[in-house]
């Protein structure tokens, strides 16, 4: 119950972050604003994320918040997958990650840690689309 | 004659010479990525800030009891087997054998207690996701310590010095639930573990006049230490794994050691991952301490896949010289057979379908020498514990 209630504070901190942006996801081209934060585009979709501590530290853990916007007209967000892998080396995580929905194409993400320094590459699959997104971490 | 004995002392004098540079050697000139990568390997003791899924972390009550437990015979019913048995304190906390023997011998090397508080995952397959939860394995390995849950709930609550103590570290007389009393002992032994940290090496030393550029104190570390510093952080590309002040990334690589046990094989981390699932000791149960939930994010979302057979856990490197035999099963004698493995390690061995982490250096006879030497530096200069005294008896 109480793990509940601190996880319950955690989504809510993530929620305050998304809230940045103004207002939510509409589904229109202008009524979508993305909170501050790393921006990646697809041809459809734009997202912004931001990790909690915001420097990477190999071998620390990490959440991640990410806030979605579509670049014209609906877009069904479908399945969501956020994930991270060294592409040089081929492997990815040792953990997947857990991804909660805020609504409004806002999401709250945890289970992140970078085992080796190098370069990763975030995959961020949402529905249709899948960004990508390459750091270097030392 | 006399005139060719005293050339050969002259000889003798200069070559000695020609080799003390050591003792007082130069800097290498290492660039500025080298320094950042070197810098990354301290500073020593690393800063820890308690274990919030054991409320006895750091509680002297519950380091006097799990002291008393760690030497207590009586945690295995055969009375021959305790917790020191393998993991000897003038032995580095370890046994120096290569595999270790409880009431028999088991497929997997003993590692040290020095420094156990910083790690994520414990034992070589990473099993135990807490420290304290790690610490009461043995007693219910048959092949260990050969005892029980139940057994060892009835000595702490039957022996009146236990159970005082046990009331002492945890506000409360043991339970009625032999559960919870073993993860009490697991508690307390883990307060009595978390303390073993060792103290700083040479290395750290140079790691610190490197920060600061203190040359004079930079020219104390051996000349061939820093070469194979330098191999460490480059060509070898060891701190890919053995990265930060712990020198371990805390996860788990399969590094071409054979894993075939009599009988079978050593499934490592991914019988590692099945045994953590199963333990009700594990984070995502009761008796996690931590009600944030964030300590047992890893427990949740660890991946179990194929890859991890094979896979075991990267072993911090500190004292690394005072822990003879190496690697998960204890196959490899010396520092040097092991700098052997990572130079001539068979790529067949080890399916990689990228830039492969572990490939043959193929190092040089001096690159190894200086490889070792450079390991051998990861040693405590002097011992950083307190010494042991005898305990007044509990009130």
């Amino acid at each position: 119950m109480e793990e509940r209630r601190d996880s319950v504070r955690r989504l809510l901190g993530a929620v305050a972050w998304s809230l940045v942006g103004g207002s939510l996801l509409a589904g229109g081209a202008h009524a979508c604003e993305l909170p501050p934060g790393v921006r990646v585009e697809s041809e459809r979709l734009a997202v912004s994320f931001r990790t909690t501590p915001e420097k990477i530290a190999v071998g620390e853990p990490f959440t991640l918040d990410l806030a979605a916007c579509p670049k014209g007209g609906a877009l069904d967000l479908g399945r969501v997958r956020l994930d991270a892998h060294m592409p040089e080396h081929r492997h990815g995580m040792n953990y997947r990650t857990r991804v909660v929905r805020l609504g409004g194409g806002r999401f709250h993400s945890e289970g992140w840690l970078f085992h080796m320094p190098g370069r990763w590459e975030f995959v961020f699959e949402l529905g249709p689309e899948r960004l990508t997104h390459s750091v270097r971490i030392e | 004659m006399r005139r060719s004995l005293a050339a050969l002392l002259l000889a003798a004098a200069a070559a000695a010479l020609t080799q003390a540079p050591d003792a007082q050697a130069q800097p290498l000139d290492f660039s500025e990525a080298e320094v950042r990568a070197i810098l990354r390997h301290g500073p020593w003791p690393a800063p820890w800030a308690g274990d919030p899924t054991n409320r006895a972390s750091g509680s002297a009550p519950a380091i006097a009891l799990g002291e008393l437990l760690f030497f207590d015979p009586r945690l295995s019913p055969s009375r021959k087997v305790l917790c020191a048995t393998c993991h000897v304190p003038y032995h580095a906390w370890q046994d120096g054998r290569a595999r270790a023997v409880g009431l028999v011998e088991v497929d997997r090397n003993t590692p040290s207690l020095l420094d156990v508080r910083y790690q994520r995952w414990f034992g070589w397959d990473g099993a135990g996701d807490s420290l304290w939860a790690q610490s009461v394995r043995p007693i219910s390995d048959a092949r260990e310590m050969g005892g029980s849950r139940a057994e060892a709930a009835a000595l702490v609550r039957g022996d009146a010095e236990l159970a005082c103590r046990y009331e002492k570290a945890f506000g409360a007389p043991p339970p009625a639930s032999d559960e919870a009393v073993l993860a009490g002992i697991g508690k307390a032994l883990a307060a009595f573990l978390e303390t073993l940290v060792s103290g700083r090496s040479p290395f750290d030393e140079f790691r610190d006049a490197l920060a600061v550029n203190d040359v004079a104190a930079m020219k104390k570390y051996p000349a061939a230490a820093q070469r194979g510093l330098r191999i460490f952080i480059g060509r070898g590309n060891c701190n890919a794994c053995h990265f930060g002040p712990n020198f371990t990334n805390g996860e788990f690589h399969d590094t071409g050691v054979p894993f075939f046990v009599k009988g079978g094989v050593d499934a490592g981390r991914y019988g590692g991952i099945q045994k953590l699932e199963r333990n009700p000791l594990n984070l995502l149960g009761a008796y996690n301490d931590d009600r944030s939930g964030a300590s047992a994010v890893k427990t949740r979302q660890v991946a179990l896949e194929h890859r991890n057979f094979g896979e075991f856990k990267v072993p911090t490197l500190r004292n690394v010289a005072l822990s003879a035999p190496y690697m998960h099963n204890g196959s490899l004698a010396t520092l040097a057979d092991v700098v052997r493995h990572y130079s001539e390690v068979s790529p067949d061995r080890l399916h990689s379908d990228g830039i492969p982490l572990v490939k043959a250096l193929h190092l040089s006879a001096a690159e190894s020498a200086d490889l070792v030497a450079f390991l051998e530096t990861l040693s405590e200069s002097a011992s950083a514990l307190a010494p042991r005294r005898p305990y007044a008896p509990c009130r």
